[in-house]
């Protein structure tokens, strides 16, 4: 275990994609490396295809479930425009770790609403922010691994290769092995390593 | 990360776990030998419901899904009548449908300790107020307990019973959506042998008019014991293992519940360390012994509070009484309205002391406000495959929007956004019906009267749960004064929104097959002029039915039944089943936007570049409405092979 003051990981992305179970994932796996841990979601109708945000938070002491604005290291998104809508969660220098496939809200299908371009939610994050902004493809990667399903566990093998990422990522895999049902163990090892490879090459 | 039920009867005293807070409370019940439990599901309470169902058979726990918060409020009371520690849970408002039972059985004390668990939503993640149960359990004078992390959640349960027992005076355990919905590190502790060994406990009801009747002669013996008790409980809660003074300081910082978790980590993160502070768990009634304790030696105190000034006025008021002369901050520093976090604590705790915040946070809301033009809304929706989404649209059709639309609390209140727009009111469970009768009588009359005449149609809509819960009076209430209204049941067999519990209507009960009670019979029995059970997943039928039950005098039921698509994709994706998928066919496609503009499934979104409408196969869920909405019938069935 490194020990770690206190390290905060904002998660977002649309309600349904695996978000409170990446959340949990995380949340365990801290509690296994002996931290006290802080684990925020919110249940009931916003869950209902709507923006989600959950936190996960560790260290020494940690008190409250919400990472404070300005207070994350990483945001884990699962999808483009949701990584933005919670930028302001972010530290200086903090980093947007995002899945890089959009999906179109009712509004903007509609004509109510437009959807960024990619190069303007990158611009924003890194010029207006001061952050890092890394975008990949996790659902390919978890459909070659064999199922989408496993797109949550893509980004968090990912995650695990960022720049003073607290967690090991074998206690992380010891938490998915005995939360998957057994059959599915493989497949998620497969992708879990498969994100990590995606991480060290988008980060060298 | 085994199953909660695992967890929640982990028979492991000493074992670190990671649990989320409603557990947590779950398995402090536990370990204080609950033997009943009834609750309606209510977020952010559910998942303490919901965890009590799935281990009752294993605990020897009776437990219930009662059909609404009042009726299982007078359940769990008559257990503890009965000499039984019981419990029941809700959301805030759900205390409002139980209040009339809970403000009047107050004085009448209990045997067995009596938890009631009432989880508040600041800033209404998924509610329609914010009240402050705080202030209720002041107005009935029952004491309130608030835990400030997931193990104290579990720990003040136990003493919650402990208490109740001890002073035969139910408790409100009060959480918020942060604390119900936090995870956090928990340290079990002992299981008692009963739950261990599965054994179903009963208890025995011993008369006694003067006490359990609350004819005036016995009322008025109530309040002044009322209050003479809550002197006691004050003075117990001096000594409560949960209230704590903590660190030195000149100035002093009082933190009730949650509040507590950001102070401290407001201080942390502000890097002063030499402020005094008393930790709360006890809101209601606030402990004076321990606040004079508290208060020596400190020449100015802040009470960082959520919601309502309830421990503030308390504080102030006794102060006074005292003649101390100590400036004490609260609402004038701290917000009253939405919910606590760090921030507002760091706020509220620098302009206290004068100190500058860690980081500009204005400077932080300026930018993010710049750049949130080009922030796409997301709101919840229905999912795809929606039975609500079908019913909708079928009554939008039928009534060709020229309607007025009351609804109610559920899943489908989601009908109130674009496209659909196919809800003008929502206030309380059940509230669609009173409201749809209520405007019916007011503009066109009642159908008895002389001067009744049909103005304006009224269809109302309200789920299978809600029908139940507070649905049932509302609809003989409107049969009985003869409305004109068309109330559309959308029964998705199931309630929802909460987290698939069953109900009356699914007949399923956590000890086995209750008894099934199908609405169509109910509304039959009652009178209702015109009943008809549809499939909206059958667009036309369910379009042509609702325009026959319009044409129909008085009160018009249509029952629109098909289960719940969310549940039904969790169950066949559990079985491994294969869902049918649609796609579109761009020949056919014409770009017309019908899809889009009046039905709106989420799997269908706009191909900007080629000016198609498209499905996104992770979203489809294959119901194949599309395909009826259409007018050119470019949705297609995707054939195996491809």
């Amino acid at each position: 275990m490194v020990a770690v003051k206190e390290y905060n990981i904002v998660i977002t992305g649309v309600g349904g994609q695996g978000i409170l179970t990446a959340a949990n994932l995380l949340g365990w796996a801290a509690l296994n490396e002996g931290y006290k841990v802080r684990v925020g979601e919110v249940h009931g109708m916003s869950q209902r295809f709507g923006s989600v945000i959950s936190y996960v938070r560790f260290g020494e002491n940690v008190y409250g479930s919400m990472v404070p604005e300005g207070k994350a290291d990483v945001i884990l998104s699962f999808e483009p425009v949701e990584a933005l809508r919670y930028v302001n969660y972010l530290k200086e220098g903090g980093l947007v770790f995002t899945n890089s496939r959009p999906i179109q809200p009712v509004q903007v299908a509609m004509g109510l609403a437009s959807y960024p371009s990619h190069e303007q939610i990158k611009d924003i994050v890194e010029n207006k922010f001061n952050a890092k902004y890394i975008s990949f493809d996790a659902e390919s990667i978890a459909k070659d691994a064999g199922n989408i399903i496993a797109t949550n566990v893509v980004l968090i093998g990912a995650l695990t290769q960022t720049p003073d990422f607290p967690l090991s990522p074998e206690s992380i895999k010891e938490v998915i092995k005995v939360s998957v049902p057994k059959k599915a163990v493989d497949l998620n090892m497969k992708a879990f390593d498969m994100g990590i490879k995606t991480a060290q090459e988008l980060l060298k | 990360m085994a199953k909660v039920t695992d967890m929640v009867l982990l028979n492991k005293p000493g074992e670190k776990i990671l649990l989320l807070g409603n557990h947590a409370i779950a398995r402090g019940a536990l370990e204080a030998n609950i033997a009943v439990f009834a609750a309606y599901p209510g977020t952010p309470s559910s998942e303490l419901t919901d965890t009590m169902a799935a281990v009752a058979k294993d605990a020897g726990v009776y437990m219930e899904y009662s059909t609404n918060e009042k009726v299982a409020f007078e359940t769990a009371l008559s257990a503890a009548w009965s000499g039984l520690r019981s419990m029941t849970a809700m959301k805030h408002v759900g205390l409002n449908v139980a209040a009339d039972t809970f403000m009047s059985a107050v004085g009448m004390g209990v045997e067995g300790g009596f938890v009631v668990m009432v989880a508040d939503d600041p800033s209404m993640w998924s509610s329609q107020n914010e009240q402050d149960t705080r202030v209720f359990g002041k107005f009935a004078n029952v004491p309130v307990l608030e835990p400030c992390s997931v193990q104290e959640a579990k720990d003040l349960t136990k003493y919650a019973f402990e208490i109740s027992e001890k002073f035969k005076h139910m408790v409100i355990l009060r959480t918020t959506t942060r604390s119900s919905h936090m995870r956090g590190d928990v340290v079990l502790g002992e299981l008692p042998d009963e739950i261990v060994n599965k054994v179903r406990r009963h208890g025995k009801f011993e008369k006694d008019p003067k006490r359990f009747v609350d004819i005036p002669a016995h009322s008025r013996n109530f309040h002044p014991k009322i209050l003479e008790n809550i002197e006691k409980i004050r003075e117990e809660f001096a000594n409560c293992p949960f209230n704590k003074i903590e660190g030195n300081g000149k100035v002093g910082i009082i933190a009730p519940g949650l509040s507590y978790a950001y102070v401290k980590e407001a201080l942390s993160w502000l890097n002063v360390d030499d402020v005094k502070i008393l930790k709360l768990a006890t809101p209601f009634p606030v402990p004076y012994k321990l606040v004079e304790t508290f208060l020596e030696g400190l020449e100015r105190v802040l009470i960082v509070e959520e919601l309502e000034p309830v421990v503030e006025e308390q504080i102030k008021m006794w102060a006074y009484d005292k003649g101390l002369n100590i400036p004490i901050y609260g609402k004038n520093i701290v917000p009253r309205i939405y919910e606590m976090d760090t921030k507002r604590a760091v706020i509220a705790i620098s302009k206290f002391l004068g100190i500058e915040t860690p980081i500009n946070f204005e400077e932080l809301d300026a930018k993010y406000k710049e750049i949130s033009s080009v922030l796409p809304p997301r709101p919840p929706s229905l999912c795809p495959a929606c039975p609500h989404r079908n019913s909708f649209f079928a009554i939008n059709k039928a009534t060709r929007k020229k309607a007025i639309f009351p609804s109610d609390i559920g899943c489908y209140t989601l009908g109130v956004l674009p496209p659909l727009n196919a809800v003008d009111t929502t206030v309380a469970m059940g509230g669609s019906i009173g409201v749809a009768h209520g405007l019916s009588v007011a503009i066109n009359g009642a159908a008895n009267e002389e001067t009744y005449e049909k103005k304006q149609v009224v269809v109302a809509t309200i789920g299978d749960s809600t029908f139940y819960h507070t649905g049932l009076p509302a609809i003989a209430n409107a049969i009985y004064n003869r409305s004109n209204i068309l109330v559309v049941i959308v029964d998705n067999e199931i309630t929802a929104m909460t987290g698939d519990q069953p109900n009356p209507g699914t007949g399923e009960t956590p000890h086995g097959v209750g008894k099934r009670i199908p609405i169509e019979d109910v509304v039959k029995a009652m009178g209702a002029d015109f009943v008809e059970v549809v499939n909206p997943y059958d667009i036309k039928k369910t379009t042509e039915v609702i325009k026959k039950a319009l044409e129909v005098e008085g009160v018009s039921v249509v029952v629109s039944r098909q289960v719940c698509a969310l549940y039904r994709v969790g169950k066949a994706r559990k079985n491994k089943e294969k869902l049918p998928l649609y796609k579109v066919n761009t020949d056919k496609c014409t770009g017309c936007k019908t899809c889009i503009v009046t039905f709106g499934c989420p799997a269908i979104f706009w191909d900007a570049e080629n000016k198609k409408a498209k499905i996104d196969p992770t979203m489809c869920w294959g119901c194949g409405s599309c395909a009826q909405v259409c007018p050119f019938g470019a949705f297609e069935l995707v054939k195996e092979a491809e």
